[in-house]
């Protein structure tokens, strides 16, 4: 491998905490669901280099799986979005605080 | 035939209380009365019969087993001994004495069928403590008594003062049950069998210890039947009750029931002279705190109350002297003027209009009264023990038995004997002046017609037996034997009595006594009372002996209010208070503690993605921990 | 092994009858008389047609049948001696509640009878149980139809008592099932077999460190339900709100499970234990006693002063158990049988009183006995055979349980037989203020109705019976107890 697994690894494990940090401390649904995006890219990432270290072609179709899973989720994610903004008028995540005591 | 005869005396009474509970009231008042003392009548006949029969030996027989577990048995047996007999006897013959009094006397009352009930079930359980032979049917007699001795006193329940007398009866009597229970669970333990007959003969195995200390558990049991010191404070009290009751159960039977315990189980006594001598000085102590209240009394009841537990005391003495026979023949002797003088009390009483207070009382009751005032005088000799009455013989028995034991904790004990005795003349005599010889103006409400002739009627048997009694045990050397002494000498366990110290120094000392005694009351109540000074009747500490100098109480204070008090404390302050917080307490910690992690869930998303990721991390951290 | 299940049909029955009440929900009368000839039923069947298949006093009947073979737990259920006495008591008990509630109870009457029979479905679970999971699944299963008892027909705090009640019991009842637990781990652990049944688990060799702990889970469990103090707390509160007939299960079945819980599996079981904790139970027995018996003193209200000397019965029964002789056992369980009696019977007479003057305090009562004589008759006898008078029931169990806790407890049973006098305080001041004394001067109260005579009836035929004659109960219990004096010789 031209770059070793460890850097991919750094990559990844960086690119996960920029999406976690996206993703909690954001306010904006649209943005928690980007960074649920980003966090599950990075996931990809750690795969693909996994795969390439290991010989392992299992990893790579695993990438795919994750793009199908990050798509069908961010559909149906953004359509409830879509719903309560047009409910509420409001994409604050706070706002949405009835699951409580 | 012993056997039988025993059995119908035992059961006749118990027949007689379960017709009264069953059918009492559907049958008229007449058959009532008649039913109870028919009951009492058959006892007697057959309580004459055994111990006619049976003169001179022992038998023994079981009605039916109890229950048992492991060793410990008790069963429903009568040992049937001289002893026992004679005192079955007794018991019956004062019995039916007082029942057909109740009849006169208590012929207003509506409660009638309870009083007969109690009456008739009260001398079942003292005939049972009189024959039994288990220790423990012995003790159902024994509370059995206590039970009916607190409805019997506390008869006319509408009154709160009677019914406290009638409770503190019961309590105190039953401090004295514990003790007696515990000595029958020593004895178990000890290995021997808890009945008499086992005691009589295995009596020498036990060892000094342990005798002793059974010794001084039975003395606190007879201590509070027969209200001894220190458990005395309920006999002056309950003459809240009807007179007849007074009479039979607080005079002649229950009271000396204590005694009887003791000389029943006189073998285990012996052993320990330690605790013979302990036995002795609670008598004599009592004797003389007894006659020193008597003294001071006011009440007519009261005075004779004093006065039983007083004689009792003196019953006790003899026994601690070791001659239960002349302790038996004070018993005796005792039944017979005590009941005397309490029937013919509730005669005074009920003419005079329900007046107990002796200085309410004048020289005209002796002039409208005679047939009353007679036997009362005779009792009263009896009493003081003035020669040849009955009570001059008992009493010189005891006194020449203390003073025939050796050593200076006897010499102590018969010469405060002797003054007992020369208080006990006094205080007879001064109940007889004040009654029947006073100036009193307020005998106008006497009402002689209210005494009918069957109730004054009852008395002369009595007092012709004070005269007569005497003849039971007379001394050797006035030529005739010392019968009583002889006849229960047969009986297991007693023995011979000890030799009397010279008979005519004892007699001459008796006499004294009594003679002395009526000198003082002639002089401070007497007809020649101005030329003398003034018995000071109000003084601090003639009411320090009225109030029985005070016992009663200090309990009320040291035990009574303490309990009173104490249990309120527990139920405000622990109970409600520290308990009830406790579970409080920690039922509001959970609550809080639960509204502490109620603060989680905050409904919004950003803290649940926050929660999410850090337990996420937390488990990877351990599973990391896990591998390495 | 019987062959026809004599003894499930013991539980099935009220079990069944349970389950058939809610049907008459519309009819109330049908109702009752359903839940009347359930129980007479079940009565005459453990009369007639127990001792005919072999009386328990010595030979035991036994069922035992695989339940879950995986954990080792079976359906096993034995009658011996102990059992079949207190068995007979729960089903007595179970008669007199359906009659006494006959009028008292006015609403959901069908779910109150269910309950009824379900509470003794459950009781008759704990007694004849011999597998530890099954007992602890009536012993659980007990608490639901308790705590419906007292919180739907109970009087005015009912709530809160049946809340403490069952937050008490569950709590000793999570520490026994979690005790229970870990006796089945550490015996398969050491053995190789996985069992939870008493006959195996008896000799079980496990650590006397563990033992100690398990033995602490079981006995916190049973101190509640028993009582032992300081765990009585929700006992005054409890019985004091429950109507009648729930009052008359709680005293009378209910503490039985707890003390009988001890003699058959809390003690055995684990015998060095107990042996070391023998001191602690003797004093917290005493301290019962006394305490029981001081507090009662001061109580105005009638329930609850039954209630406090409950405790301090129960107390006097623990001593019993602990001193673990042959004396003092069968006085134990006979004094068992005497106590449910006794205070149930007082449970029952003064419900009858409350129901008529509309007053539990004790300051409104008072000259009962010129207004309803054979009422006062029965009360003053319940209460002369509480405060232990020889010839009524108490006596003889109290004193097999002292004179058998002498030889090695001296000064412990002097304390017992002291307790008598204390006893006798507050059951005076009982009889005083509910008998004699003035009355308040109302209007008339109606003496003893039929149906209230056939309850008390035999109620004090059985007291005077076992007060007189015990022997043919202290001879159902001798060969039971001297098989568990041979488990353990104490």
């Amino acid at each position: 491998m031209i770059v070793p697994l460890e850097h991919v690894l750094v990559l990844a494990l960086a690119v996960f905490l920029m999406g976690a940090g996206c993703a909690l401390l954001r306010r904006n649904l649209i943005m928690i669901l980007l960074g649920v995006e980003i966090m599950l890219n990075a996931s990809g990432i750690a795969f693909v280099g996994s795969s390439l270290a290991w010989r392992e072609l299992h990893g790579q179709a695993f990438v795919l799986f994750i793009m199908g899973v990050a798509a069908a989720e961010v559909a149906v994610g953004l359509a409830l979005v879509v719903y309560a903004h047009r409910r509420t008028g409001r994409l604050d995540a706070d706002h949405f605080s009835k699951l409580r005591e | 035939m012993v056997q039988s005869a025993a059995i119908l005396a035992l059961i006749l009474p118990l027949l007689g209380f379960v017709f009264h509970v069953a059918a009492g009231r559907f049958v008229s008042r007449r058959t009532v009365e008649t039913a109870a003392c028919a009951a009492i009548l058959g006892s007697l006949i057959g309580a004459c019969l055994a111990l006619a029969a049976g003169w001179g030996q022992a038998g023994s027989v079981t009605l039916f087993p109890w229950f048992r577990a492991g060793d410990f048995a008790a069963s429903f047996d009568l040992l049937l001994d001289p002893l026992s007999l004679l005192m079955a006897v007794l018991v019956g013959f004062i019995s039916l004495l007082v029942h057909c009094y109740s009849v006169p006397f208590m012929r207003g009352d509506p409660g009638y069928i309870r009083y007969y009930g109690y009456l008739n079930l009260f001398v079942f359980f003292m005939l049972a403590v009189a024959l039994a032979d288990n220790l423990v049917f012995l003790f159902l007699g024994w509370e059995g008594m206590g039970l009916c001795s607190y409805s019997l006193i506390g008869h006319w329940f509408h009154s709160g003062e009677r019914t406290a007398a009638a409770r503190k009866a019961f309590l105190v009597t039953r401090t004295g049950d514990v003790a007696f229970l515990i000595g029958v669970a020593l004895l178990f333990a000890q290995g021997v069998d808890p009945s008499v007959s086992s005691i009589q003969a295995q009596a020498a195995s036990l060892s000094g210890g342990t005798a002793a200390l059974l010794g001084l558990l039975l003395l606190w049991a007879a201590a509070g039947k027969s209200a001894q010191f220190p458990l005395l404070v309920w006999l002056p009290d309950a003459m809240a009750g009807p007179t007849p009751v007074s009479a039979l159960i607080h005079a002649a039977t229950m009271a000396a029931s204590g005694v009887y315990l003791l000389a029943r189980l006189f073998p285990v006594l012996a052993l320990s002279p330690t605790v013979l001598l302990g036995i002795g000085a609670v008598g004599t102590l009592t004797a003389l705190w007894g006659a020193a209240s008597a003294l001071a009394q006011r009440d007519i009841k009261r005075v004779l109350a004093w006065s039983t537990l007083s004689q009792v005391g003196f019953m006790m003495l003899a026994i601690g002297a070791g001659d239960p026979a002349a302790s038996m023949f004070h018993l005796i002797v005792h039944a017979i003027f005590k009941s005397l003088l309490f029937l013919a009390a509730g005669c005074l009483i009920q003419a005079l209009g329900e007046e107990h207070d002796i200085f309410a009382m004048g020289g005209k009751l002796r002039h409208r009264l005679p047939h009353v005032f007679w036997p009362f005088f005779f009792g009263v000799l009896a009493l003081a023990a003035v020669p040849p009455f009955s009570g001059f013989w008992s009493k010189g028995r005891v006194l020449s038995a203390v003073l025939a034991q050796p050593g200076a904790g006897y010499t102590a004990l018969a010469l405060a004997a002797s003054a007992a005795a020369l208080l006990t003349s006094l205080y007879a005599f001064r109940l007889l002046l004040l009654a029947f010889f006073g100036r009193s103006a307020r005998t106008d409400a006497l009402r002689p017609e209210s005494v009918p002739g069957s109730m004054s009627g009852i008395l002369w048997p009595l007092a012709l037996l004070c005269l007569m009694a005497g003849t039971l045990d007379l001394p050797g050397h006035w030529g005739a034997s010392n019968w009583l002494t002889g006849v229960l000498a047969s009986a297991p366990g007693l023995p011979h009595g000890p030799e009397g110290v010279s008979e005519a120094l004892v007699a001459l000392l008796d006499s004294a006594l009594a003679l002395a005694g009526l000198l003082l009351a002639l002089l401070a109540y007497g007809p020649m009372e101005r030329f003398f000074p003034r018995i000071p009747e109000g003084a601090r500490l003639w009411n320090l002996m009225a109030r029985g100098f005070g016992l009663d109480g200090t309990y009320e204070r040291i035990l009574a209010r303490p309990y009173r008090s104490g249990a309120n404390l527990l139920w405000l302050r622990v109970e409600q208070g520290l308990l009830e917080t406790a579970s409080s307490g920690a039922a509001a910690l959970l609550g809080r503690a639960s509204s502490g992690v109620r603060l989680w869930t905050t409904g919004r998303l950003s803290t649940y993605l926050l929660m999410l990721l850090a337990g996420l991390v937390l488990i990877l951290l351990i599973a990391a921990g896990m591998r390495s | 092994m019987n062959v026809f299940p004599l003894l499930t049909v013991l539980i099935l029955l009220p079990l069944a009858g349970s389950v058939a009440a809610p049907a008459f929900s519309r009819k109330p009368a049908a109702c009752r008389a359903f839940a009347l000839a359930l129980t007479l039923a079940q009565l005459v069947f453990l009369l007639a047609v127990i001792p005919w298949a072999g009386m328990p006093g010595t030979v035991v009947l036994r069922e035992d049948l695989a339940w879950i073979p995986s954990l080792g737990a079976r359906y096993s259920l034995a009658m011996d001696g102990i059992s079949y006495l207190l068995v007979l008591l729960t089903s007595f008990l179970g008669v007199l509640a359906v009659l006494v509630s006959w009028r008292e109870i006015r609403s959901r009457i069908a779910a109150h009878y269910a309950s009824l029979l379900l509470v003794q479905a459950t009781a008759m679970g704990i007694f004849l149980a011999r597998d530890l999971l099954l007992f602890a699944l009536f012993w659980e299963l007990q608490l639901v139809p308790v705590f419906f008892l007292i919180a739907v027909w109970g009087h005015e705090a009912r709530r809160r008592a049946a809340f403490k009640f069952f937050l008490f019991s569950i709590a000793g009842g999570l520490l026994m099932l979690l005790a229970v637990i870990g006796l089945y781990v550490a015996h398969g652990v050491a053995t190789g077999t996985y069992t939870f049944a008493l006959t195996d688990l008896l000799a079980s060799p496990t650590s006397p460190f563990l033992q100690g702990w398990l033995f602490a889970g079981f006995l916190l469990g049973f101190a509640v339900k028993t009582p032992i103090i300081p765990l009585h707390i929700w006992l005054p509160d409890a019985h004091t709100q429950a109507p009648t007939a729930g009052s008359l299960f709680l005293a009378g079945v209910l503490l039985k499970t707890g003390s009988y819980g001890l003699l058959r599996f809390g003690l055995p079981l684990f015998p060095h234990a107990a042996a070391q904790a023998a001191p602690l139970l003797i004093v917290l027995g005493l301290a019962a006693l006394i305490y029981g018996a001081w507090v009662c003193f001061a109580q105005t209200d009638v329930k609850r002063l039954v209630a406090f000397s409950s405790i301090g019965h129960m107390g006097l029964i623990l001593l019993g158990l602990t001193v673990w002789n042959e004396i003092s056992l069968q006085g134990s369980v006979l004094q068992m049988v005497n106590h449910a009696l006794t205070t149930g019977a007082l449970f029952i007479m003064v419900g009858m009183l409350s129901e008529r003057t509309g007053t539990r305090d004790l300051t409104d009562l008072g000259g009962l006995w010129q207004r309803i004589p054979l009422f006062s008759s029965f009360f003053l006898l319940f209460c002369l055979a509480a405060a232990g008078l020889p010839g009524l029931n108490n006596f003889v169990g109290e004193l097999l349980i002292l004179v058998g806790s002498f030889e090695q407890h001296p000064a412990a049973a002097c304390i017992g037989f002291a307790g008598a006098v204390l006893i006798l305080g507050y059951i005076l001041r009982l009889v005083q203020a509910t008998l004699f004394g003035l009355s308040g001067a109302r209007e008339d109260l109606a003496d003893l109705t039929p149906r209230e005579a056939a309850i008390v009836a035999p109620l004090a035929g059985a007291v005077l019976f076992l007060g007189l004659a015990p022997s043919p109960v202290l001879d159902l219990l001798r060969e039971p107890v001297q098989a568990l004096l041979a488990q353990w010789g104490g």
